[in-house]
């Protein structure tokens, strides 16, 4: 009589393991056929992946959003891509850090505007359980996941190596800088004085701050020029600056007589490198930073180790020269 | 019997699950093998052939884009042959209406300029012209690779430039090159779909990437294009899973290459048809797990239990008392069966008992009924010698002992008599033979009072007093024969003692051992006997004896009432 409760009760244990066991499979199953896409996941239950950029309107930025977009695309993500009005407007960003985190994003790849100023906000965000990566523009905080960008420094000793290089005699520069809270600025500009100081050819270098847009930059240079008539050398650190010195050259005839290095290409600094305005571009990866922002985000989302927490995206050196060539042609302009 | 059950130790139930199980595992097995010989290769062919449909279907549509693009050049040339002055309006015409082109330049033959025309604005200065190539081979038509118009202001868009030679036929023009943008053919190539994953894109016949849908990554150093596809000839190649399908395009250099993922399409169904059938297998282990252990439950333990019951009766067939087993018919039937066999042969067993037992009591009346005749003649020749010497009161005594000796030993043919009516017979016995021996002995009596009421079987003295009086008193004299009849717990012990010469352990053995002694009648042995056949072998007859001292022959019954007189 004992034994044969034992083996009923041996035969419920079994066949209940033997159950779970096809639970189990049946789940699996179900799951693979799911994500074999045949069943596509709805919409709101794809990872929520908020992309907060300094702009939408500029070239750079549109490519960043590209690339962003071909993520999520590939890692089926809903993806939305935010950028203020004004390339200045950091407290617009911080709103929409916090409409990112009561939105339920799963994740935030994020661009400062503000080193200092967005801090906070982003601060919030991380304490919200909420990961972010950073992209092209570094913010004050030294728990972000992950940092994409280029690498700023070495990118203004390229755009100083270059001036070196093309003028032999003694430079009088000129840096026509953004906003002097940004972080990027400030790296492009150390990297370029760093470059053209340590030559030891240099005279003077003449600096002025202006609000991140044409006219600001065309009104700055203007007035630096003004003060300083000797400069040879100028630096116009983001795609804004590269258009508004490149307009006040061209206003001013002075295309022979001194030589821009500027940051970022669309086609009218393009066009500038053609006619002479601009000796130099020094072109970001935008296409690139938007991608891997976004599949470190996915990777962050489902608890892969990222590859390392600094990702350097490649600079590249656009003369008239090389404009071109065909690889250089496919970097700066966009295809659409 | 029981060691051959233990060592065929394996259950009927685990025995069919086992089957059960290997049938359908070596079943799911071969379907699996076949499925994925078979299924994979058909799964192989139709990725094959899907594959090689798109990459024709896209070739084909840019074989026509291009075509269409040829056509509108030879129209454009064959309208300069015919009316050089209407040219220009023509190409105005051909800008205007077709939207996809950008610029149409004309060359003279030393390969300069002689004119643009677009809808957006040309350069003020232009340096570089990207849209120039080369003059073709007389008035054949060359195709460039994509790239962009360096000659528009503000304005660079993706174009291949279709050129073809003109031979000055307008406006002494060598060539006459138009732009044609290339986003129409990208827009194509990135919606084509291939299976799941699958994409193409266009290559030269140098292996360079003309388009990729994912050009733009790979340009930005994030994904690579498998490069061993460089060198392969138009088909189909199957490399590490992926199936690649090359095609040239007939009327421009372009190759078409189709990407598609075994994996995606074959291996996930491959694989959710082995997990289907590890579901299969399981489930099927399930049931027959339970259907085993309801097998077991139905017809393998009742067989046990039945196995079991007959093994007991084997042991001890009288005492077994069978409990029917519960299970399927079969199995009820069988335990019915065996049932009725086991009343069957207990009822066998206690009539073929109770015969025996009849027997034997029968053979003991009519023993008990033979009249020794040696005992008989001698008190007859007593009687009469009595009378002779006119010793009549002592004949009328002899006579009426033999009498009542008779009636007690007859007892109606009872066997079982009352203690009292023992003790009258033994006595008679003795007053008897006292006369015989001449008072060569006597005897007492000693007899709990309570003691006669039980019952004992009859002649049971008598034989153990004749016993004493022969073997014991026989050659001396004062004999004494003392009976003692006591109650012992829930039994009566009667002995007769006697003073006699005593018994050795040889003469002892023999009393037991023959049946009739010296032809006097009942012997010692009968009457154990006797009293073990009606009251078992917990009673009988014990025998003391010392030589020269005495025997003491005790005879141990249980207590007999009226009541229970025929229970036993």
């Amino acid at each position: 009589m004992r034994s044969k409760r034992k083996n009923i009760s041996k035969t419920v244990i079994l066949s209940a393991v033997l159950l779970v066991v096809i639970g189990f499979a049946v789940f699996y199953v179900m799951r693979q056929a799911l994500s074999t896409g045949t069943i596509f996941t709805p919409r709101e239950t794809r990872p929520y992946v908020a992309v907060i950029g300094k702009s939408d309107v500029s070239a750079f930025w549109i490519s960043v959003s590209s690339g962003a977009r071909a993520a999520a695309a590939e890692y089926n993500i809903d993806m939305t891509f935010e950028a203020p009005g004004s390339e200045e407007d950091y407290e617009a960003q911080n709103a929409m850090i916090r409409a990112a985190i009561s939105n339920g994003a799963k994740a935030i790849v994020f661009s400062a505007i503000d080193y200092n100023g967005n801090a906070e906000a982003i601060r919030e965000a991380i304490d919200a359980g909420i990961p972010v990566v950073i992209i092209d523009s570094d913010v004050n905080c030294d728990d972000v996941s992950c940092r994409i960008m280029t690498d700023n420094y070495e990118a203004g000793r390229l755009a100083g190596e270059h001036a070196l290089e093309n003028n032999p005699g003694t430079l009088v520069v000129g840096v026509v800088n953004y906003d002097v809270n940004s972080a990027n600025g400030q790296q492009r500009e150390q990297g370029f004085c760093d470059a053209i100081n340590e030559s030891g050819r240099v005279e003077a270098i003449y600096t002025v701050n202006c609000v991140s847009t044409e006219e600001s930059a065309y009104e700055g240079t203007m007035q630096l020029l003004a003060e300083h008539p000797e400069i040879n050398t100028l630096a116009a650190l983001n795609e804004l600056m590269s258009l508004g010195s490149g307009y006040a050259i061209r206003d001013l005839g002075l295309q022979d007589d001194l030589e821009i290095y500027a940051f970022d290409s669309n086609v009218i600094s393009v066009g500038m490198l053609e006619t002479g305005e601009i000796e130099g571009l020094v072109v970001q990866n935008p296409y690139a930073m938007g991608y891997l922002g976004v599949e470190s985000a996915n990777n962050l989302i489902n608890g892969t180790k990222l590859p390392s927490a600094n990702i350097n995206t490649t600079t590249t050196y656009v003369a008239y020269d090389n404009m071109y060539n065909i690889d250089i042609q496919r970097m700066i302009f966009r295809f659409e | 019997m029981k060691k051959a059950a233990k060592v065929s130790g394996i259950s009927l139930s685990s025995v069919m699950t086992a089957a059960v199980v290997s049938i359908v595992a070596t079943a799911v097995i071969i379907a699996l093998l076949i499925f994925n010989t078979f299924f994979r290769e058909s799964m192989d062919n139709i990725a094959i052939t899907n594959s090689e449909q798109s990459v024709d279907q896209v070739a084909g549509t840019i074989y026509n884009y291009i075509d269409d693009m040829k056509g509108v050049m030879d129209s454009l040339y064959e309208a300069s042959l015919r009316d050089p002055d209407s040219v220009e309006e023509f190409i105005e015409d051909i800008i205007a209406i077709r939207s996809d082109v950008v610029m149409i330049a004309t060359y003279d033959i030393h390969g300069n300029n002689t004119g643009v025309r677009s809808n957006y604005k040309v350069k003020d200065l232009i340096t570089r012209n990207l849209s120039y190539t080369t003059v073709p081979t007389e008035s054949g038509i060359s195709i460039s690779i994509p790239h962009v118009v360096s000659v528009l202001e503000n304005y660079y868009p993706w174009v291949v430039t279709i050129n073809k030679g003109v031979n000055g036929s307008f406006s002494n023009a060598s060539m006459i090159a138009m732009d044609v943008e290339f986003s129409n053919i990208a827009g194509y190539i990135d919606g084509v779909g291939i299976g799941q994953h699958g994409y193409c894109f266009i290559m030269d016949g140098d292996g360079n990437i003309i388009y990729h849908p994912q050009q733009q990554l790979i340009y930005a150093g994030l994904k690579q294009e498998n490069d061993d596809i460089n060198g392969l000839p138009d088909g189909t190649h199957l490399q590490g899973g992926i199936i690649y399908t090359i095609k040239t395009i007939d009327n421009c250099e372009w190759k078409i290459v189709g990407v598609t993922y075994l994996d995606e399409t074959v291996n996930n169904r491959v694989n959710t048809m082995i997990i289907i059938s590890v579901l299969i297998l399981l489930l099927v282990v399930l049931l027959s797990f339970i259907s085993g252990s309801l097998f077991s439950r139905l017809f393998t333990k009742p067989v046990n239990k039945l196995t079991d019951a007959m093994r007991t009766f084997e042991g001890s067939a009288s005492k077994f008392v069978f409990e029917p087993v519960e299970g399927v018919s079969e199995v009820e039937s069988l335990s019915d069966s065996f049932g009725h066999l086991v009343t069957r042969i207990q009822e066998l067993m206690e009539e073929v008992k109770a015969e025996e037992n009849t027997l034997r009591k029968t053979e003991l009346k009519a023993l008990q009924a033979q009249i020794n005749p040696h005992f008989l003649y001698n008190t007859l020749d007593s009687i009469s010698w009595m009378c002779e010497e006119g010793k009549n009161d002592e004949a009328v005594l002899m006579v009426n002992a033999l009498a009542k000796l008779f009636r007690i030993s007859i007892s109606r043919g009872h066997e079982i008599i009352t203690i009292d009516k023992e003790i009258q017979h033994a006595e008679c016995y003795l007053q008897i033979q006292k006369f015989r021996y001449q008072n060569q002995f006597d005897y007492s009596f000693e007899i709990e009072e309570e003691c006669k009421e039980y019952f004992c079987n009859k002649i049971t003295l008598q034989p153990l007093i004749e016993n004493a009086i022969y073997h014991g008193l026989n050659m001396i004299d004062e004999g004494h024969i003392k009976i003692r009849i006591r109650s012992d717990g829930d039994d009566v012990v009667m002995d007769v003692e006697d003073n006699g010469v005593g018994m050795s352990e040889d003469q002892i053995k023999e009393l037991f051992l023959s049946d009739i002694t010296d032809k006097r009648g009942i012997g010692v042995k009968n009457v154990n006997d006797r009293i073990k056949i009606y009251f078992g072998d917990k009673y009988g007859i014990t025998i003391r004896s010392e030589l020269d001292v005495g025997t003491c022959v005790s005879v141990r019954i249980p207590k007999i009432t009226e009541e229970n007189k025929y229970e036993k």
